[in-house]
């Protein structure tokens, strides 16, 4: 990082500590995760341990080789270099965490190296190093105590390390988000599982004084770290105070950093070779199967949507970057005009979510609701306004939208008489709005609108509305 | 003799229950006048007596190659429920929950376990005298003023001093196997790193340790060698090479088989009376039509010492992290913090040759100095194996005294600095800084005190020293 050419005001480079999704733990056959998939679910403390991931005597570490698969598919869409072969080492360290006191990890030659990742501006953010290591236990702590719990003790990781080349907290956040939206299409990643980092930040005016943020949880936080430190570096600086390199907490409760220690007290770990485990060969053969397996990445996917959907370039980011939205937009766009359900799922289908504060991974509603709901929409069957309203409901409790439409008489009311009259009786019971319309007040037109739509209840176009009652004003 | 005594326990002419109900009784009469036991399993030992007697009485097809035959154990090496320190205080009461690889191979083999042995803290020692705090140095089974050698002392010494078939599992870092066996008059066998599954033995250093019989003759090490060798799914670096048929070998004809004699291995720092013993032996191969030629192999001489103690400390200084009296063996008063704790139980039970170990292993790993000495040390060990496989491409067996001395008395054990000592390692540091497999054999004796002849083989070439080993071993 010394020799970093710096240019901008200000500097970000991130550590990334991401939980490979695989079955069994890195060294052993634990199970790495509890039994049942459903997100969250625990089986109490140290259940899935053994004298490797304990740590004990005579116990010896055995490389789980489909961690090296996910690890080498993240390295494959990040577009690293990848070593020839794979070699362990020991990072020593004392902490109760620690079932050997030293963790299994990479050193001189990580798996990955030299590779990048492009933000929305087209601005490529260059990787330094992707590898692999094992993930300590879990420190509960509890009154006065502090409990052990090994289940987590390793764990596969997988470690991003980035150039210092962000140059916004804001830049840092979309950074971790196309780098989670990568992961989840690369199913390596259990998207409910809490991603870590460790983020340096320096700016222009201090010379690049690194301040190393440790162990930030979750892409927000980041950003809110990162912000409050511009900010207190800037302060500082321009308070004429010095900055000595350290290595800080982030404090999430009170939104501050705190000192944790300085470089002076920085730790040596005196990394030597693992060799309990041999040096695995990365061949040609294996990284062919790899390749042969990569799917479709969240670039690939926007790329797509654009030339065989047409959708507009934001619409096609948006939606490409979750792949859960991705995927159900591919379908729909079979069914219903691309450009009408692009439309629908990323302004309507997010809003109710955002609304309702439902994540992808807990959303009810599939692609067969958004189909059955958009071809009435698209027929005009149903008014827009009708359909979100259904949209709502959906996100709560899925049913079908065609019965519903059917069962409560939601048909848009497409009969122009029966419309008309209702325009007509609207006037009439509101002369003194229609001639301030009539005086050249656009918004009394607004609340005759309205007052259809509601004599309508949702179900009459508001475009023809709106066409009837000029006819009928204007003559009147 | 193994051979001998299954056929006798097959035939019923032994009865393998009163034959263990034997060696126990005598192993407790001798371990109080020479201390070769940690513990004398003898519940274990009739438990496996009464299992090997029912075998016995069995169709013979079933092939059990230690049928009944009486084994001790180094203590590093793990049995399940049997306390097991590698005689370190740090794991006071520590029983391991699983079996060694070899223990589980044995136990197949019908082997009768009858006890642990003492050895140097972790293997930290060539005489046996640096077992850990509370333990006493085993005794010279000719003469109990003097060393067993070590660290397999125990191993050596009780092999020599028991009446009855016995053969014992000792294990090598630095010459561990070799030097106890020449100085007790007994035969050792140290076969190629990976050779034997290290699953259960408690590190000193990975890329080192060996474990290997040490027998009353080259034929009993050879059907030792036979029952433990093979790949472990367990053991990464374990080889996938199949195990041979190594008893096999023991008898065979020497003729036309060619040895080459170190010449940096005589001279300066040699006591007279092993180098004339062992020409005697050399002339005797000789004459069993094996030829010989001296060669200079300077390199392992001049280099290996430092290198070894530079690679074996470095790991050692690692593997002995995980002993802080948190999960397992002893424990001390809760109070300060984790580092304060960690400090403390080490203190207080690690002896001070592990401590000293670990000071100058943490020393060349860490920065500034790591590749001064950690990354040299390693490139030393290439270069190493690059003359040795020179060396051994043009001749079956290379061939040195095992000690450049005759088993001394702790009297003058105890003025030798630390670097005086290391440097009697001089000549079985070599071939196991290489991974060779070596074989040190009894070939007389001086003042009625042992000398042991050297052959090392090329990697998984033990076959070849079993052949030579046994002809030097019937020529005596």
């Amino acid at each position: 990082m010394a020799h970093y050419n710096f240019t901008s005001d200000i500097a970000i480079g991130l550590e990334i500590h991401i939980t490979l999704d695989t079955n069994s733990k890195l060294f052993c056959g634990c199970a790495s995760k509890p039994a049942g998939n459903e997100t969250g679910s625990y089986d109490g403390p140290n259940t899935r341990i053994c004298p490797v991931c304990l740590g004990h005597p005579g116990s010896k570490p055995v490389l789980n080789k489909k961690a090296v698969d996910y690890a080498l598919r993240l390295c494959s869409a990040l577009k690293c270099r990848i070593s020839p072969e794979l070699i362990f080492s020991r990072k020593t360290y004392f902490y109760p965490d620690m079932a050997k006191n030293y963790q299994i990890t990479q050193y001189e030659i990580p798996l990955g190296t030299g590779g990048k990742l492009r933000l929305g501006s087209g601005k490529e953010i260059s990787i330094t190093r992707v590898h692999i290591e094992e993930d300590p236990a879990s420190l509960v702590h509890e009154g006065s105590h502090c409990l052990v719990d090994y289940n987590r003790s390793g764990v596969p990781l997988c470690e991003i390390v980035t150039e210092p080349e962000l140059t916004s907290p804001e830049e840092a956040r979309e950074f971790m988000k196309r780098l989670i939206a990568i992961l989840q299409y690369l199913e390596i990643f259990e998207s409910s599982a809490i991603i870590k980092a460790d983020a340096n930040i320096s700016i222009k005016g201090t010379g690049y004084v690194r301040q190393e943020i440790k162990n930030i949880t979750g892409f927000k936080e980041i950003e809110r770290a990162l912000s409050y430190e511009v900010g207190r570096q800037k302060k500082l600086f321009s308070e004429g105070r010095k900055l000595a390199q350290s290595t800080l907490g982030w404090d999430s409760g009170k939104g501050t950093t705190f000192m944790m220690r300085s470089k002076e007290t920085e730790e040596d770990y005196g990394y030597i070779l693992d060799s309990d485990l041999v040096k695995t060969e990365i061949t040609g053969e294996w990284l062919s199967d790899i390749q042969k397996e990569m799917p479709e990445l969240p670039e690939d996917k926007k790329q797509k949507f654009i030339s065989r959907h047409g959708i507009s370039p934001l619409d096609a980011e948006v939606i490409s970057q979750e792949k859960k939205l991705a995927c159900m937009f591919e379908k729909i766009a079979e069914e219903i005009d691309p450009m009408l359900a692009a439309k629908w799922l990323r302004r309507e289908l997010v809003r109710v979510m955002n609304f309702n504060r439902q994540a992808f991974n807990g959303l009810l509603i599939d692609e067969s609701h958004m189909i059955e709901l958009l071809s009435m929409v698209e027929k005009k069957e149903i008014t827009e306004q009708t359909a979100q309203k259904i949209l709502e409901k959906l996100a709560v409790e899925p049913f079908s939208p065609i019965d519903y439409v059917k069962k409560n008489k939601l048909q848009a009311v497409s009969d122009t008489k029966e419309l008309e009259k209702i325009c007509i009786k609207v006037i009439d019971e509101n002369l003194k709005v229609a001639e301030d319309y009539k005086k050249g007040n656009e918004k009394s037109l607004h609340f005759l609108v309205g007052q259809v739509m509601r004599n309508t209840k949702s179900k009459a176009d508001p475009k023809i509305v709106n066409e009837l009652l000029k006819r009928y004003l204007k003559t009147s | 003799m193994i051979k001998e005594f299954i056929s006798k326990a097959q035939s019923g002419e032994i009865d393998i229950v009163e034959h263990t109900h034997k060696i126990l009784e005598e192993a407790k009469k001798i371990n109080k006048e020479y201390g070769y036991f940690t513990a004398i399993t003898d519940d274990l030992a009739l438990q496996n007596a009464k299992k090997a007697k029912e075998e016995s009485k069995k169709e013979k097809s079933i092939r059990r190659n230690l049928l009944g035959v009486p084994l001790s154990v180094k203590d590093a090496i793990c049995i399940k429920d049997v306390e097991t320190t590698a005689c370190s205080r740090i794991l006071e009461g520590y029983k391991p929950v699983f079996n060694a690889t070899v223990i589980e191979k044995c136990l197949m083999n019908g082997a009768v376990i009858i006890g642990k042995t003492v050895q140097d803290e972790f293997g930290f020692g060539g005489f046996s005298v640096n077992a850990g705090k509370g333990y006493n140095a085993p005794k010279n089974p000719f003469d109990r003023e003097r060393s067993t050698g070590g660290s397999s002392g125990g191993c050596a010494g009780f092999t020599q001093k028991t009446r009855f078939t016995h053969v014992s599992l000792g294990e090598s870092t630095g010459g561990s196997i070799a030097e106890p066996a020449s100085f007790c008059g007994v035969v050792g066998l140290c076969p190629t790193y990976g050779r034997v599954s290290r699953y259960g033995l408690l590190d000193f250093a990975n890329s080192l340790d060996k474990i290997g019989p040490i027998a009353k003759s080259v034929e009993d090490a050879a059907v030792l060698l036979g029952a433990i060798a093979g790949h472990d799914e367990n053991e990464s670096t374990s080889s996938p090479n199949p195990a041979e048929d190594y008893a096999g070998f023991a008898g065979k004809p020497v003729k036309g088989m060619k040895i080459a004699v170190i010449k940096e291995a005589f001279g300066d720092g040699v006591d007279k009376n092993i180098e004339d013993n062992i020409w005697l032996g050399i002339k005797k191969l000789e004459k069993e039509g094996a030829g010989y030629e001296e060669i200079s192999l300077s390199f392992p001489i001049k280099y290996g010492i430092p290198a070894y103690y530079l690679l074996s400390s470095t790991e050692a200084s690692t593997n002995l992290a995980k002993y802080c009296g948190m999960r397992y063996g002893k424990h001390e008063l809760l109070k300060g913090n984790f580092d304060e704790y960690f400090t403390k139980v080490r203190s207080l039970n690690l002896g001070d040759e592990a401590k000293r170990r670990i000071m100058l292993g943490t020393f060349a790993r860490m920065a500034g100095y790591r590749d001064a000495y950690y990354i040299k040390a390693l490139k030393i060990r290439a270069k190493m194996i690059l003359e040795y496989k020179k060396a051994l491409s043009k001749f079956d067996a290379l061939l040195t005294p095992t000690s450049p001395v005759l088993p001394p008395k702790f009297s003058d054990i105890e003025k030798l600095t630390p670097l005086q000592q290391y440097m009697l390692d001089v000549l079985t540091v070599g071939p196991n800084i290489a991974g060779l497999p070596h074989i040190s054999i009894p070939t007389g004796s001086h003042k009625s005190l042992p000398i042991g002849t050297m052959l090392t083989g090329d990697h998984f070439c033990e076959d070849k020293l079993i052949q030579l080993g046994s002809a030097l071993e019937q020529s005596q």
